[in-house]
């Protein structure tokens, strides 16, 4: 009967939603109670007493102030120097051909199929040896690896999903080269670069692997304070520092989810 | 032609010369201490390295990798993160194409929630993602106590466990997958679906032969992707995998910070290039052939 096989498509689906609610959001949920809880003990599944106390100790935790103002230090920065290196290359990447293109644009990639450590490893020896060990430099430099290929190849989809014909009609009625990559190109591939850098920014900020090994002992990150809290404190801190460190993620992503969830991501990862 | 050439490589030359000298040149110097080169570069790792094997004819000796490659607690490390990696993969493209599918062919609200879910752990930093899957899913979490309320107080614990890190690595990826696949399969446009159903094909059929050829490519980045993420991944097996097995990537670090033994780490840190450039190829003959059947349809 269709009214029953309707109903058993609806039944599932609804399954499905909720599985995925449950899968995804109750770790979230289960560690956002955790800070503001007073005691919780096993098994029961809500906290016996509320507190913001919690919230107290670890905002005053010493070096916390400190390693919040090295986040936001860092990320701009790298983020500035991602933009600076890398949008000028996707816009050579989208509108010229030269020998190699793909090869380099796949090479970038590369990036992220060595494993981090490994590369730190022999990073650590060139750091040394050029002193740019527990130097600011040295961090941005760790930290820029990580937004190289967000900062090329999203842009890159950006710029060439920007018509030929508008850069052409520009040109067409007199403007100069600069003038029409300004006024005609950068407005339309916008979205898609504000996506890459909101994207390279928290690449940088949530980085703790490469920071750790080239910034400590000077310069400890929110990320890298987190490894140290879950470790020394109770687990009702750790929530606490949680909610923190993920405050700037939440609220960047939801300025472009639209962006992202606009669907022209798959055309960013096609090598064309 | 030949200026804009020029002005092309010039263009792109500031991020490859970055990740030449920042990423290129550190891997071949890799390659080479792995290989039994422990002078020069790597002469500052090699003054703290222990059991570290050195090139005696002065070329190359696969000393090191034998050493590794012979280490029963390595295989089993490399055996765990090869079926760690293959099921993650499947699974994430398993819930992508779900959510992709229902999205596809729904504009409900339901629809519209399966999206803002699947999407929310791109959110969240992958340091407290972990922290909250192993709090969640490990001795003291929810899942442990809902069990035992419900009178199963054996109930296994997932957390510090190779499945546990399969749930992380896949709450991880889920969000890059379905987003690919929403966005191929809003690609197809409806009158090619259609056309298939106006000729008698089921709803099923015309899925299987129209939208799952037609995106191909997005199901191989996807796949190719997260399995190159899983392979190299240290957050997600540090914070909620078990001491042991390790995952490589965990392993390796362990084997540089733990056991000082920089050389070791290498060879573990390029077997694993090895096969991450395994699962790149695919990705690359994907886009060739995808590239090659458009360039035909013209």
């Amino acid at each position: 009967m269709p009214s029953v096989a309707l109903l058993g498509r609806r039944g599932l689906i609804v399954a499905l939603v909720l599985v995925l609610a449950f899968f995804i959001l109750g770790p979230l949920v289960w560690l956002a109670l955790w800070a503001f809880a007073r005691s919780w003990q096993y098994p029961s599944l809500a906290p016996s007493g509320w507190t913001l106390s919690w919230w107290r100790t670890v905002l005053t935790t010493p070096g916390l102030d400190h390693s919040i103002a090295l986040s936001f230090i860092f990320a701009p920065v790298v983020t500035a120097a991602s933009v600076l290196i890398c949008v000028p290359a996707a816009y050579g990447f989208a509108r010229y051909s030269f020998p190699g293109r793909r090869a380099l644009l796949v090479s970038l990639f590369a990036t992220n199929a060595f494993p981090k450590i490994g590369l730190y490893i022999t990073m650590a020896g060139m750091f040394y040896t050029l002193h740019l060990m527990s130097t600011f430099l040295g961090v941005v430099l760790v930290q820029l690896i990580g937004t190289v290929v967000f900062m090329t190849w999203i842009p890159a989809a950006a710029f060439a999903a920007v018509p030929r014909s508008l850069e052409e009609a520009a040109r067409d009625v007199g403007a100069g080269r600069l003038r029409t990559f300004w006024h005609v190109t950068m407005p339309l591939a916008l979205p898609g670069i504000l996506v890459a850098v909101i994207l390279s920014f928290l690449a940088s900020f949530d980085e703790s692997q490469g920071t750790f090994l080239v910034g400590t002992p000077r310069y400890i990150t929110m990320p890298i304070q987190m490894y140290s809290l879950v470790l020394n404190y109770p687990q009702q801190a750790a929530a606490v520092f949680s909610i923190l460190l993920s405050v700037p993620s939440v609220v960047l992503m939801f300025l472009v989810r639209r962006h992202v969830m606009g669907g022209r991501l798959a055309e960013g990862f096609q090598l064309k | 032609m030949g200026r804009r050439r020029l002005t092309g490589l010039a263009l792109v030359a500031p991020p490859v010369a970055l990740v030449a000298f920042l990423v290129g040149f550190p891997i071949i110097v890799a390659i080479a201490y792995s290989l039994g080169q422990t002078g020069g570069l790597n002469a500052a790792q090699s003054s703290i390295a222990l059991h570290e094997f050195s090139a005696r004819n002065g070329l190359v000796t696969t000393a090191a990798y034998r050493s590794v490659l012979a280490d029963h607690g390595f295989i089993v490390d490399l055996l765990s993160t090869l079926w760690v990696t293959l099921l993650s993969t499947i699974l994430v493209l398993v819930i992508s194409w779900s959510v992709g599918l229902y999205v596809r062919f729904s504009k409900s609200i339901l629809a519209k929630a399966l999206s803002a879910l699947s999407v929310v752990p791109l959110f969240i930093p992958v340091v407290i993602a972990s922290y909250a899957l192993l709090a969640f899913w490990s001795g003291g979490g929810f899942v442990k106590s809902v069990a035992s309320q419900l009178g199963f107080p054996r109930f296994p614990t997932i957390g510090y466990s190779l499945p546990g890190v399969v749930i992380g690595e896949v709450w991880v990826n889920v969000p890059f997958g379905v987003l690919m696949i929403v966005s191929g399969l809003q690609g197809v446009p409806d009158a090619l679906i259609e056309a298939a159903r106006d000729v008698g094909a089921s709803l099923a059929r015309a899925t299987r032969s129209v939208l799952v050829p037609m995106n191909f490519l997005p199901t191989v980045i996807v796949a190719t992707f997260t399995a190159i993420y899983v392979l190299g991944s240290f957050t997600v097996p540090y914070l909620t995998g078990p001491t042991a097995p390790a995952l490589l990537g965990v392993d390796a670090t362990n084997t540089f910070e733990a056991y000082s033994e920089p050389q070791q780490a290498e060879v573990i840190a390029i077997v694993l290039f090895v096969l991450a450039v395994g699962v790149g190829s695919l990705y690359v003959w994907a886009n060739v052939k995808a590239n090659r059947a458009t360039e035909l349809a013209r």
